[in-house]
Protein backbone atom coordinates (compact mmCIF):
# COMPACT_ATOMS: atom_id res chain seq x y z
CA UNK A 1 0.00 0.00 0.00
CA UNK A 2 0.98 3.78 -0.77
CA UNK A 3 1.09 6.50 1.79
CA UNK A 4 1.47 10.43 0.59
CA UNK A 5 4.19 11.82 2.94
CA UNK A 6 3.76 15.65 4.16
CA UNK A 7 6.17 17.16 6.12
CA UNK A 8 6.27 20.35 8.30
CA UNK A 9 9.40 21.82 8.86
CA UNK A 10 8.68 24.42 11.85
CA UNK A 11 6.03 24.88 14.28
CA UNK A 12 3.24 26.82 12.50
CA UNK A 13 4.51 26.11 8.72
CA UNK A 14 2.53 24.25 6.53
CA UNK A 15 2.89 20.56 6.08
CA UNK A 16 3.73 20.23 2.37
CA UNK A 17 3.90 17.39 0.21
CA UNK A 18 7.60 15.07 0.36
CA UNK A 19 6.85 11.97 -1.25
CA UNK A 20 5.05 8.23 -0.23
CA UNK A 21 6.12 5.57 0.81
CA UNK A 22 5.33 1.78 0.95
CA UNK A 23 3.84 0.42 3.59
CA UNK A 24 1.57 -2.64 5.42
CA UNK A 25 -0.27 -0.23 7.70
CA UNK A 26 -0.29 3.64 9.13
CA UNK A 27 1.98 2.68 11.92
CA UNK A 28 4.69 1.48 9.64
CA UNK A 29 4.37 4.26 7.12
CA UNK A 30 4.85 6.62 9.88
CA UNK A 31 8.14 4.84 10.36
CA UNK A 32 9.40 4.73 6.92
CA UNK A 33 8.58 8.41 6.27
CA UNK A 34 10.45 9.38 9.36
CA UNK A 35 13.18 7.06 7.97
CA UNK A 36 12.81 8.29 4.47
CA UNK A 37 11.74 11.72 4.85
CA UNK A 38 12.99 13.25 8.03
CA UNK A 39 15.96 11.53 8.83
CA UNK A 40 18.08 14.35 7.23
CA UNK A 41 15.65 17.14 6.62
CA UNK A 42 14.52 19.35 9.72
CA UNK A 43 11.07 18.43 10.56
CA UNK A 44 8.59 19.31 13.18
CA UNK A 45 5.61 16.88 12.38
CA UNK A 46 4.96 14.41 9.64
CA UNK A 47 1.35 13.38 8.14
CA UNK A 48 0.89 10.31 6.13
CA UNK A 49 -2.48 9.86 3.99
CA UNK A 50 -3.06 6.38 2.24
CA UNK A 51 -2.99 7.48 -1.74
CA UNK A 52 -6.35 5.91 -2.21
CA UNK A 53 -7.83 8.34 -0.47
CA UNK A 54 -6.31 11.35 -2.16
CA UNK A 55 -8.71 13.17 -4.48
CA UNK A 56 -7.12 14.30 -7.46
CA UNK A 57 -8.41 16.62 -10.15
CA UNK A 58 -5.76 17.98 -12.62
CA UNK A 59 -5.76 20.29 -15.96
CA UNK A 60 -7.32 17.67 -17.91
CA UNK A 61 -10.77 17.65 -15.88
CA UNK A 62 -10.72 21.49 -14.88
CA UNK A 63 -9.84 24.72 -16.14
CA UNK A 64 -8.19 26.29 -13.12
CA UNK A 65 -8.65 29.65 -12.63
CA UNK A 66 -11.11 29.68 -15.32
CA UNK A 67 -10.00 30.84 -18.80
CA UNK A 68 -12.03 34.14 -18.94
CA UNK A 69 -10.60 37.46 -18.50
CA UNK A 70 -10.93 38.22 -14.81
CA UNK A 71 -8.92 41.26 -14.60
CA UNK A 72 -11.32 42.93 -12.77
CA UNK A 73 -10.61 40.75 -9.24
CA UNK A 74 -6.29 41.58 -9.59
CA UNK A 75 -4.99 44.36 -7.57
CA UNK A 76 -2.82 44.86 -10.41
CA UNK A 77 -5.66 45.85 -12.75
CA UNK A 78 -6.56 48.73 -10.59
CA UNK A 79 -2.82 50.19 -11.38
CA UNK A 80 -3.92 54.31 -11.27
CA UNK A 81 -3.74 53.10 -7.27
CA UNK A 82 -0.91 53.40 -5.53
CA UNK A 83 -0.61 50.39 -2.95
CA UNK A 84 2.61 52.15 -1.63
CA UNK A 85 0.85 54.01 1.38
CA UNK A 86 0.38 50.15 3.14
CA UNK A 87 2.68 47.64 3.47
CA UNK A 88 0.32 44.60 3.67
CA UNK A 89 -2.26 46.20 0.29
CA UNK A 90 1.47 46.53 -0.73
CA UNK A 91 2.05 42.69 -0.26
CA UNK A 92 -0.94 41.82 -0.72
CA UNK A 93 -0.34 43.06 -4.63
CA UNK A 94 3.24 41.77 -4.96
CA UNK A 95 1.49 37.78 -3.78
CA UNK A 96 -0.87 38.54 -6.49
CA UNK A 97 1.25 39.84 -9.45
CA UNK A 98 3.19 36.59 -8.92
CA UNK A 99 0.78 34.54 -8.68
CA UNK A 100 -0.70 36.14 -12.10
CA UNK A 101 2.55 35.92 -13.20
CA UNK A 102 2.80 31.82 -12.85
CA UNK A 103 -0.57 31.38 -13.85
CA UNK A 104 0.36 33.11 -17.46
CA UNK A 105 3.34 31.14 -17.82
CA UNK A 106 1.17 27.78 -17.23
CA UNK A 107 -1.68 29.39 -19.83
CA UNK A 108 1.70 29.81 -22.58
CA UNK A 109 3.04 26.45 -22.11
CA UNK A 110 -0.20 25.26 -22.58
CA UNK A 111 -0.69 26.96 -25.71
CA UNK A 112 2.53 25.69 -26.68
CA UNK A 113 1.55 21.76 -26.42
CA UNK B 1 -0.57 23.18 29.11
CA UNK B 2 -1.19 25.29 31.60
CA UNK B 3 -1.80 29.21 31.16
CA UNK B 4 1.46 30.16 32.61
CA UNK B 5 3.25 27.99 29.98
CA UNK B 6 1.06 29.51 27.22
CA UNK B 7 1.74 32.88 28.42
CA UNK B 8 5.49 31.84 28.51
CA UNK B 9 5.27 30.16 25.11
CA UNK B 10 3.13 32.86 23.00
CA UNK B 11 4.80 33.52 19.84
CA UNK B 12 3.51 33.49 15.90
CA UNK B 13 2.35 30.53 15.65
CA UNK B 14 3.64 28.68 18.30
CA UNK B 15 0.54 26.55 19.04
CA UNK B 16 -1.94 24.03 16.87
CA UNK B 17 -4.65 21.51 17.11
CA UNK B 18 -1.67 18.78 18.26
CA UNK B 19 -1.12 20.82 21.76
CA UNK B 20 -2.82 20.29 24.48
CA UNK B 21 -4.51 24.06 25.01
CA UNK B 22 -6.43 24.83 28.46
CA UNK B 23 -10.28 25.96 28.13
CA UNK B 24 -9.31 29.45 29.13
CA UNK B 25 -6.95 29.84 25.37
CA UNK B 26 -9.32 27.44 23.62
CA UNK B 27 -12.35 30.10 24.36
CA UNK B 28 -10.82 32.82 24.23
CA UNK B 29 -9.43 32.12 19.98
CA UNK B 30 -12.91 30.84 19.50
CA UNK B 31 -14.80 34.01 20.49
CA UNK B 32 -11.87 35.97 18.43
CA UNK B 33 -11.95 33.67 15.59
CA UNK B 34 -16.04 33.29 15.31
CA UNK B 35 -16.53 37.12 15.71
CA UNK B 36 -13.96 37.33 12.97
CA UNK B 37 -15.75 34.72 10.73
CA UNK B 38 -19.12 36.08 11.12
CA UNK B 39 -17.95 39.74 10.17
CA UNK B 40 -16.79 37.93 6.96
CA UNK B 41 -20.36 36.39 6.46
CA UNK B 42 -21.86 40.05 7.46
CA UNK B 43 -19.76 41.96 5.33
CA UNK B 44 -20.10 40.03 2.50
CA UNK B 45 -24.11 40.15 2.96
CA UNK B 46 -23.67 44.17 3.23
CA UNK B 47 -21.63 44.37 0.20
CA UNK B 48 -24.02 42.42 -1.90
CA UNK B 49 -26.13 44.98 -2.01
CA UNK B 50 -23.80 47.00 -4.25
CA UNK B 51 -23.84 45.07 -7.06
CA UNK B 52 -27.27 46.38 -7.41
CA UNK B 53 -26.05 50.44 -7.40
CA UNK B 54 -22.64 49.76 -9.42
CA UNK B 55 -22.84 52.15 -12.26
CA UNK B 56 -21.10 49.71 -14.68
CA UNK B 57 -20.51 46.26 -15.26
CA UNK B 58 -16.92 46.69 -14.35
CA UNK B 59 -17.76 47.36 -10.76
CA UNK B 60 -20.29 44.71 -10.78
CA UNK B 61 -18.41 42.33 -11.40
CA UNK B 62 -15.73 43.26 -9.25
CA UNK B 63 -18.05 43.61 -6.51
CA UNK B 64 -19.33 40.39 -7.05
CA UNK B 65 -15.96 38.89 -7.21
CA UNK B 66 -14.90 40.90 -3.72
CA UNK B 67 -18.20 39.24 -2.16
CA UNK B 68 -17.36 35.87 -3.38
CA UNK B 69 -13.78 36.86 -1.48
CA UNK B 70 -15.77 37.46 1.72
CA UNK B 71 -17.75 34.31 1.77
CA UNK B 72 -14.84 32.48 1.03
CA UNK B 73 -12.90 34.01 4.17
CA UNK B 74 -16.01 33.14 6.57
CA UNK B 75 -15.51 29.62 5.47
CA UNK B 76 -11.50 29.28 6.07
CA UNK B 77 -12.44 31.03 9.62
CA UNK B 78 -14.97 29.02 10.30
CA UNK B 79 -12.76 25.60 9.94
CA UNK B 80 -10.02 27.61 11.90
CA UNK B 81 -12.17 28.20 15.20
CA UNK B 82 -13.56 24.84 14.49
CA UNK B 83 -9.79 23.30 14.78
CA UNK B 84 -10.38 24.58 18.71
CA UNK B 85 -12.92 22.04 19.85
CA UNK B 86 -15.00 24.10 21.22
CA UNK B 87 -17.47 24.26 18.84
CA UNK B 88 -18.84 23.23 15.53
CA UNK B 89 -19.39 25.42 12.31
CA UNK B 90 -22.80 24.35 12.25
CA UNK B 91 -23.65 26.01 16.36
CA UNK B 92 -21.74 29.07 14.83
CA UNK B 93 -23.94 29.64 11.88
CA UNK B 94 -26.81 28.75 13.97
CA UNK B 95 -25.85 31.35 16.85
CA UNK B 96 -25.40 33.68 13.74
CA UNK B 97 -28.91 33.01 12.35
CA UNK B 98 -30.53 33.38 15.95
CA UNK B 99 -28.91 36.53 17.28
CA UNK B 100 -26.40 35.47 19.25
CA UNK B 101 -23.80 35.77 17.12
CA UNK B 102 -21.34 38.86 16.99
CA UNK B 103 -19.39 40.89 14.98
CA UNK B 104 -18.33 43.85 13.68
CA UNK B 105 -20.01 47.38 14.37
CA UNK B 106 -19.98 48.71 10.68
CA UNK B 107 -21.94 45.83 9.32
CA UNK B 108 -24.96 46.63 11.45
CA UNK B 109 -25.71 49.50 9.35
CA UNK B 110 -27.88 48.97 6.34
CA UNK B 111 -26.48 50.55 2.84
CA UNK B 112 -28.34 51.61 0.14
CA UNK B 113 -26.55 53.86 -2.32
CA UNK B 114 -23.33 53.21 -4.24
CA UNK B 115 -22.09 56.43 -2.33
CA UNK B 116 -21.36 53.99 0.80
CA UNK B 117 -19.30 51.23 -1.38
CA UNK B 118 -16.20 53.17 -0.56
CA UNK B 119 -16.68 53.55 2.98
CA UNK B 120 -16.60 49.91 3.75
CA UNK B 121 -14.65 48.53 0.91
CA UNK B 122 -12.03 51.54 1.03
CA UNK B 123 -11.88 52.28 4.67
CA UNK B 124 -13.53 49.39 6.36
CA UNK B 125 -11.60 46.87 4.10
CA UNK B 126 -8.23 48.86 4.80
CA UNK B 127 -8.36 49.11 8.47
CA UNK B 128 -9.32 45.14 8.70
CA UNK B 129 -6.41 44.66 6.52
CA UNK B 130 -4.45 45.85 9.00
CA UNK B 131 -5.64 44.14 11.50
CA UNK B 132 -5.53 40.91 9.77
CA UNK B 133 -2.02 40.95 8.73
CA UNK B 134 -1.04 41.69 12.38
CA UNK B 135 -2.88 38.50 12.80
CA UNK B 136 -0.66 36.51 10.28
CA UNK B 137 1.14 36.37 13.68
CA UNK B 138 -1.41 34.81 16.07
CA UNK B 139 -0.22 32.39 17.63
CA UNK B 140 -3.05 29.86 16.85
CA UNK B 141 -1.51 28.50 13.34
CA UNK B 142 -4.99 27.49 11.88
CA UNK B 143 -5.68 31.22 12.27
CA UNK B 144 -2.53 32.41 10.77
CA UNK B 145 -2.42 30.33 8.27
CA UNK B 146 -6.25 31.79 7.21
CA UNK B 147 -5.34 35.24 7.41
CA UNK B 148 -1.97 33.96 4.60
CA UNK B 149 -4.89 33.24 2.21
CA UNK B 150 -7.09 36.52 3.57
CA UNK B 151 -4.26 38.77 2.90
CA UNK B 152 -3.66 37.46 -0.60
CA UNK B 153 -6.97 38.50 -1.48
CA UNK B 154 -7.62 41.59 0.26
CA UNK B 155 -5.01 43.92 -1.69
CA UNK B 156 -7.61 43.67 -5.20
CA UNK B 157 -10.48 44.94 -1.83
CA UNK B 158 -8.66 48.04 -0.71
CA UNK B 159 -7.29 49.11 -4.04
CA UNK B 160 -10.81 48.33 -5.89
CA UNK B 161 -12.33 50.73 -2.96
CA UNK B 162 -9.57 53.48 -3.33
CA UNK B 163 -10.58 53.25 -6.89
CA UNK B 164 -14.42 53.68 -6.24
CA UNK B 165 -13.85 56.49 -3.93
CA UNK B 166 -11.19 58.30 -6.70
CA UNK B 167 -13.82 57.65 -9.66
CA UNK B 168 -16.75 59.39 -7.03
CA UNK B 169 -14.35 62.17 -6.12
CA UNK B 170 -13.71 63.33 -9.56
CA UNK B 171 -17.30 63.28 -10.28
CA UNK B 172 -19.70 66.12 -10.73
CA UNK B 173 -19.96 68.50 -7.94
CA UNK B 174 -23.07 66.89 -6.67
CA UNK B 175 -21.35 63.75 -6.68
CA UNK B 176 -18.46 65.11 -4.76
CA UNK B 177 -21.09 66.55 -1.96
CA UNK B 178 -22.97 63.30 -1.82
CA UNK B 179 -19.56 61.41 -1.54
CA UNK B 180 -18.62 63.95 1.23
CA UNK B 181 -21.82 63.87 3.40
CA UNK B 182 -21.66 59.93 3.13
CA UNK B 183 -18.11 60.17 4.33
CA UNK B 184 -19.38 62.15 7.48
CA UNK B 185 -22.18 59.61 8.14
CA UNK B 186 -19.96 56.85 8.32
CA UNK B 187 -16.11 58.64 9.43
CA UNK B 188 -16.61 57.63 13.51
CA UNK B 189 -18.27 54.16 12.83
CA UNK B 190 -14.84 53.76 10.82
CA UNK B 191 -12.64 55.02 13.80
CA UNK B 192 -15.54 53.06 16.31
CA UNK B 193 -14.28 49.90 14.04
CA UNK B 194 -11.03 49.44 15.95
CA UNK B 195 -12.94 49.05 19.96
CA UNK B 196 -12.48 51.07 22.62
CA UNK B 197 -9.42 51.93 24.09
CA UNK B 198 -7.39 48.99 25.54
CA UNK B 199 -8.26 49.62 28.78
CA UNK B 200 -11.65 49.65 28.45
CA UNK B 201 -11.42 46.41 26.18
CA UNK B 202 -12.60 43.30 28.71
CA UNK B 203 -10.99 40.59 26.39
CA UNK B 204 -8.05 42.32 25.14
CA UNK B 205 -5.26 41.88 27.35
CA UNK B 206 -5.45 38.14 27.75
CA UNK B 207 -5.48 37.69 23.86
CA UNK B 208 -2.21 39.60 24.18
CA UNK B 209 -0.90 37.61 27.15
CA UNK B 210 -0.98 34.27 24.97
CA UNK B 211 -0.14 35.70 21.53
CA UNK B 212 -3.84 35.52 19.62
CA UNK B 213 -3.05 39.63 19.39
CA UNK B 214 -0.26 40.98 18.77
CA UNK B 215 -0.90 44.93 18.32
CA UNK B 216 -3.67 46.78 20.55
CA UNK B 217 -6.95 48.35 19.26
CA UNK B 218 -5.13 51.54 20.14
CA UNK B 219 -2.14 51.30 18.25
CA UNK B 220 -4.20 49.64 14.85
CA UNK B 221 -6.42 52.80 14.76
CA UNK B 222 -3.67 55.01 14.77
CA UNK B 223 -1.58 53.44 12.24
CA UNK B 224 -5.17 53.72 10.11
CA UNK B 225 -5.55 57.24 10.98
CA UNK B 226 -1.85 57.71 9.68
CA UNK B 227 -2.61 56.21 6.32
CA UNK B 228 -6.08 56.49 5.75
CA UNK B 229 -6.29 60.59 6.56
CA UNK B 230 -3.82 61.35 3.83
CA UNK B 231 -6.16 59.18 1.38
CA UNK B 232 -9.30 60.48 1.86
CA UNK B 233 -7.79 64.10 1.64
CA UNK B 234 -5.99 63.52 -1.20
CA UNK B 235 -8.89 62.64 -3.00
CA UNK B 236 -11.14 65.92 -1.33
CA UNK B 237 -12.43 64.62 1.50
CA UNK B 238 -12.45 67.03 4.44
CA UNK B 239 -11.91 64.96 7.91
CA UNK B 240 -15.28 66.08 10.29
CA UNK B 241 -14.43 68.90 13.39
CA UNK B 242 -15.80 65.78 15.37
CA UNK B 243 -14.54 63.55 16.58
CA UNK B 244 -11.59 65.85 17.24
CA UNK B 245 -8.33 64.04 15.53
CA UNK B 246 -4.64 65.60 17.05
CA UNK B 247 -1.54 64.84 16.59
CA UNK B 248 0.82 63.35 19.31
CA UNK B 249 4.49 64.23 20.52
CA UNK B 250 5.97 61.35 18.53
CA UNK B 251 3.58 63.09 15.24
CA UNK B 252 1.23 60.14 15.23
CA UNK B 253 -2.09 60.80 14.71
CA UNK B 254 -4.64 59.86 17.60
CA UNK B 255 -8.44 60.46 18.26
CA UNK B 256 -10.52 62.06 21.47
CA UNK B 257 -12.43 59.15 22.60
CA UNK B 258 -15.09 61.03 23.95
CA UNK B 259 -16.77 62.43 21.22
CA UNK B 260 -17.14 58.97 20.10
CA UNK B 261 -20.83 57.96 20.73
CA UNK B 262 -20.44 54.76 22.60
CA UNK B 263 -23.77 53.95 23.54
CA UNK B 264 -24.50 53.45 19.70
CA UNK B 265 -21.35 51.07 19.85
CA UNK B 266 -22.64 49.16 22.93
CA UNK B 267 -26.22 48.76 21.95
CA UNK B 268 -24.54 47.39 18.42
CA UNK B 269 -22.17 45.04 20.42
CA UNK B 270 -25.14 43.71 22.20
CA UNK B 271 -26.57 43.00 18.30
CA UNK B 272 -29.74 45.18 19.50
CA UNK B 273 -29.31 48.59 17.49
CA UNK B 274 -32.43 48.83 14.58
CA UNK B 275 -30.08 48.19 11.94
CA UNK B 276 -28.38 44.95 13.87
CA UNK B 277 -32.25 43.59 14.10
CA UNK B 278 -32.62 44.41 9.93
CA UNK B 279 -29.05 42.97 8.99
CA UNK B 280 -29.26 39.51 11.20
CA UNK B 281 -32.51 39.35 9.88
CA UNK B 282 -32.14 39.45 6.08
CA UNK B 283 -29.32 37.36 6.52
CA UNK B 284 -31.18 34.84 8.47
CA UNK B 285 -34.45 34.95 6.37
CA UNK B 286 -31.81 33.74 3.07
CA UNK B 287 -30.11 31.09 5.44
CA UNK B 288 -33.50 29.59 5.94
CA UNK B 289 -34.48 30.23 1.95
CA UNK B 290 -31.13 27.85 1.17
CA UNK B 291 -31.70 25.20 3.86
CA UNK B 292 -33.12 22.44 0.91
CA UNK B 293 -29.30 22.95 -0.54
CA UNK B 294 -27.60 22.48 2.96
CA UNK B 295 -30.22 19.18 3.79
CA UNK B 296 -29.56 17.75 0.29
CA UNK B 297 -25.84 17.72 1.39
CA UNK B 298 -26.39 16.19 4.08
CA UNK B 299 -28.45 13.68 2.85
CA UNK B 300 -26.12 12.45 0.70
CA UNK B 301 -23.22 12.66 2.74
CA UNK B 302 -25.36 10.23 5.02
CA UNK B 303 -26.44 7.98 2.27
CA UNK B 304 -24.08 5.28 1.12
CA UNK B 305 -23.60 6.93 -2.37
CA UNK B 306 -21.65 9.65 -0.82
CA UNK B 307 -19.28 8.11 2.24
CA UNK B 308 -16.22 6.95 0.83
CA UNK B 309 -15.01 3.43 1.36
CA UNK B 310 -12.63 3.97 4.41
CA UNK B 311 -9.61 2.17 3.99
CA UNK B 312 -7.70 0.78 7.03
FE1 LIG C 1 -12.50 39.47 4.10
FE1 LIG D 1 -12.36 42.29 2.09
Amino acid sequence: MIWEVFRQEKPGDYHRHVGNVHAPDRDMAKLFAQIQHARRMQTNSLWVVPQEEVGEVDTEDAAFGGRTDKAYRWAMTYNDIDSSFAQEVEDSEAEQREAARKRREQLESEGQR
Amino acid sequence: MDIETVKERAGPRQFGPNDDMPEEYRKAATRMIQFHANSEVMGGYLDKEFTRHAPSLDRKLANTAKVQDEIGHAQLLYRAAETLGVKTRDEMLDELQNGEGKFLNCFHYPVDSWYEAPMIDFFVDGGAMRRQATLKSTSWTPYAHAMDKVCFEEGFHVKHGESILRELMRGSKATQERTQETFEEWWPRILQFFGPTNDQSTHNDFAMDVGLKTVTNDELRNSFLNMYVPKAEKYGLEIPESPRIFERDDGTMAVRESDLDWDEFWTIAKNDSDGSHEQIGSRARRQEAVAWVRDSLDNWEGSAAGTPQAAD
